[in-house]
């Protein structure tokens, strides 16, 4: 009896420390990052010597500031968001609502096993789309922001497929039978009816997949970013982008300078991925609130 | 009519998203084509890469992979119970929903984040007190890794936690059981399914991931055989090589890295959804 | 051809209904006629399928996966007979002719008007005035319009349980069906508003023909003219009108069956 006791006690107190533990892996990385970034906050870091208006009218390149990596990332998320927002709806509602049944558990399993593929056999297959595009139709192909963009729209396609079905299916049952009852139409009762309660939980699944479109770095490096490119002219041009620029400070610093600009831009691209996380969270409790 | 066109469209989006994943494996398959000949196979799964020489074997970086991903799991998965069991049964309420959002919180911080973060402040550490090498080694890649897949473990057991049924732990309550007596006796052996689930996406987790392989370990390629050697995993493999021609056989060798990458994530799958039929067959 | 078998004040008839949820069979071979301009109640223990067959007259049951349905079943509508369970029938424009309340009452999540200008706007082709008579008419029918005309653009959930109820009901008034269906109505409302709905039931079937499943016998005692004993999956015993108020009769079935 005695000794089962002891052994309780112990696990109770090793459970708290594993908190502990963690609380304290994070305070330590954001306190640590926030120590060595804080002082370099500022213009400087972000357009270099170039005042800002100028370099946000394109009138002067930025060449020592995180200013077109900034750029880079927020066409990124843009391009790769209208992308796979419709397909990744689009799909979702193909899957919870006209799936015949008998192929749903293995279409369903198809979606998880697309959720699971590495980010780097994303961008090898976003690489590989462009090696044929080379061989069979133009040689001009390259990779380049549009190739990047479809390759993470493809990585958080599966993301957005759950959220969909997860969203449809969230809503209480005697709220689905409404519109069938009253002779909907099932594109009616989807469309006016069950899309609309379902559009905040839809939402901060959107602005999640936004956040793994912009700190995602491997498929980048594989589909056509660079780390230095200034902003790109078109969406068939190299880029830059946050994540690839820390990586790249990181594994090729020269100067104290070029350090302190890697913790600046390790500082914004957590604050950018941090906003879209409060915000998503946001979201979802005014829903709850809300009902 | 409209109507018909649109639904159209919708089974179009589902037909597309559900064949991505054997599209990927097609070009996988179709771009490692030319190596699966009897002398280059031979090289490409040997022990010995060093492109200079035509060597081109892969496989210290499949074993690295491999054991990576497995040594970043069995450390993950106690810490990961431990905090599973504190945010469900023995922390209040309101400390539960700090770390709940915490724990999420930290699903969105950027991987590269914790390389960058890593790089100065676990290496030096590291590079001390094993007293050689440059700190960038496999024990350095585990520990970051073990940290990155730890929140995704957790919500995955919490969420195994709270699908116990309610009538268990309303009688274990009834019964007069401690928090710790209810997760010990109750809880854990009903969510084991759960928890190899867990696990099993974290190893799936910890094998794709590309930046802490790519930033911390080394990139040495050759066979682990200290924890402080410089490895490099099959995902820093791909990052690595893209840079040289596309006639060489060091180029088409990522493809084969990429097709046992697709193979392992695949056996993953498999065996997550063997273990969740299972589990369901037992409810 | 088909249509003289069928007695001239008859809405709906059932012959050798059937409905399967995957293996599980829940109305077994079941069959009767439901009167014209009458509230029909169906009324049975708990897991008797009552739900089951009123959904099988608007093909509501056609939703759930592994839903099967066979036999054979007619409905009268715009004065012809139509065989609802034949691959020809759209199951979308029978319900726009078949209204249906449900036990708890589920306004949508919008406005007090937009819960019943949605539907018109959606299904039927009418313009904005005609709507808005519409709109009026039904919830006058209700007895909503005292009620709610100053706050129709506020939101339905205001509303207490009882207004919900009829709110819904003026919901599927407002398509004009020839059948209302109400799963256990009032089961979730308080006395005061229960006893409000019964009467307008009473009223109602003067226009509409009503089939309306029961929890509460007394209740059933109060509004039938005549009930359908439903035990088991099949349809036991038809009581008329003059049975119903029969004290004797009324509990021997209540005894029987419950």
């Amino acid at each position: 009896m005695k000794r089962t006791q002891t052994i309780e006690n112990f696990l109770f107190l090793y459970c708290w420390s594993c908190g502990i533990f963690l609380i304290t892996v994070v305070a330590c990385l954001i306190g640590f990052l926030l120590y060595k970034s804080m002082p370099n906050i500022g213009l400087k870091l972000i357009f270099g010597d170039v005042h800002w208006y100028k370099a946000l009218i394109g009138k002067q390149i930025v060449f020592d500031g995180i200013w077109p990596a900034m750029v880079g990332t927020f066409f990124l998320i843009i391009l790769s968001t209208v992308i796979s927002i419709p397909l990744g709806i689009s799909a979702g509602i193909y899957l919870s609502e006209y799936c015949p049944a008998n192929l749903k558990a293995m279409f369903s399993f198809f979606i998880d096993l697309l959720a699971g593929i590495p980010s780097i056999v994303m961008g090898l297959f976003g690489f590989s789309l462009v090696l044929l595009i080379h061989k069979f139709i133009t040689p001009a192909a390259n990779t380049c922001l549009i190739v990047s963009a479809l390759s993470l729209a493809f990585l958080v396609l599966p993301y957005l497929i759950k959220t969909t079905q997860i969203a449809l299916s969230s809503i209480p049952k005697e709220s689905q039978l409404i519109g069938p009852s009253l002779g909907f139409s099932k594109l009616d009762d989807l469309w006016h009816i069950r899309l609309p309660q379902s559009t905040k939980n839809i939402l901060s699944g959107i602005i999640l997949s936004i956040g793994r479109c912009a700190e995602d770095t491997a498929v980048i490096m594989l589909t056509g970013v660079v780390a230095i490119g200034g902003i790109s002219d078109s969406i068939f041009s190299k880029y830059e982008a946050l994540p690839f620029y820390i990586f790249y400070i990181a594994a090729e610093y020269t100067s104290a300078e070029e350090l302190a600009r890697g913790y600046g831009a390790s500082l914004i691209l957590l604050t950018i991925t941090g906003t879209l996380f409060f915000v998503s969270y946001m979201i979802r409790k005014r829903l709850e609130k809300r009902w | 009519m409209k109507d018909k066109i649109l639904e159209r469209c919708l089974y179009l989006a589902g037909l597309f998203a559900v064949s991505l994943s054997v599209l990927i494996l097609f070009f996988l398959i179709y771009f490692s084509l030319p190596l699966f000949q009897p002398a280059i196979l031979k090289n490409i799964l040997s022990f010995e890469w060093q492109p200079l020489y035509g060597k081109f074997g892969i496989l210290p970086m499949a074993l690295t992979s491999i054991i990576l991903a497995v040594l970043a799991v069995t450390i993950a998965l106690p810490i990961g119970l431990g905090i599973s069991c504190l945010l469900s049964s023995l922390a209040n309420k309101g400390i539960a929903k700090i770390g709940d959002i915490l724990i999420r919180f930290m699903t969105s911080i950027p991987t590269v984040i914790y390389g960058f973060v890593s790089i100065f402040v676990l290496i030096p550490f590291i590079r001390d007190i094993s007293g050689k090498g440059s700190g960038f080694c496999l024990l350095s890649a585990i520990f970051v890794l073990s940290i990155l897949i730890l929140p995704t473990m957790v919500l995955l057991i919490s969420d195994s936690f709270k699908s116990v049924p309610k009538s268990y732990i309303e009688s274990s309550k009834a019964l007069g059981f401690t928090p710790i007596q209810e997760l010990i006796y109750i809880i854990i052996p009903y969510s084991k399914f759960g928890i190899i689930n867990a696990v099993i996406l974290g190893f799936g987790r910890a094998i794709g991931d590309t930046m802490i392989a790519l930033m911390i370990a080394g990139n040495a390629a050759q066979v682990p055989y200290s924890f402080f050697d410089s490895v490099r995993t099959l995902t820093a493999q791909i990052a690595l090589v893209l840079a040289s021609d596309t006639e060489s056989l060091t180029f088409k060798s990522i493809f084969a890295s990429g097709l046992i990458l697709f193979i392992f994530m695949l056996l993953a799958s498999l065996s997550s959804y063997f273990i969740i039929h299972k589990k369901r067959l037992n409810q | 051809m088909v249509d003289t078998k069928f007695q001239s004040d008859w809405k709906i008839h059932i012959e050798n209904l059937c409905v399967r949820f995957g293996s599980k069979e829940v109305i077994k071979n079941t069959s009767a006629s439901f009167s014209q301009n009458k509230i029909n109640s169906i009324i049975g223990p708990s897991g008797s399928g009552k739900t089951t067959l009123l959904r099988a007259i608007n093909r509501l049951n056609d939703i759930e996966e592994n839903c099967y349905t066979s036999g054979k079943l007619f409905i009268k509508l715009e004065d012809k007979w139509h065989n609802i369970l034949s691959n020809y029938s759209s199951p979308v424009y029978l319900r726009r002719k078949i209204g249906m309340v449900f036990q708890h009452p589920n306004p949508l999540p919008t406005t007090i008007k937009r819960n019943i200008t949605l539907a018109l706007k959606i299904i039927t082709g009418l313009s904005r005035s005609e709507r808005e008579e519409r709109l009026i008419n039904s919830l006058q029918q209700v007895h909503l319009w005292d009620e709610v005309k100053d706050r129709l653009k506020k939101p339905a959930l205001i509303l207490s349980g009882g207004q919900q109820q009829r709110l819904c009901l003026a919901r599927t008034l407002a398509l004009e069906p020839e059948i209302i269906l109400l799963d256990e109505p009032t089961s979730s409302l308080d006395f005061k508003a229960s006893k409000r709905i019964e009467q307008l039931l009473l009223e109602l079937k003067q226009k509409y023909t009503l089939i309306v499943v029961s929890h509460s016998l007394r209740q059933t005692r109060r509004i039938s003219d005549k009930v359908y004993v439903l035990s088991n999956g099949k349809i036991a015993q038809e009581l008329s009108s003059i049975q119903i108020h029969d004290d004797q009769m009324f509990y021997k079935v209540a005894e029987d069956f419950f």
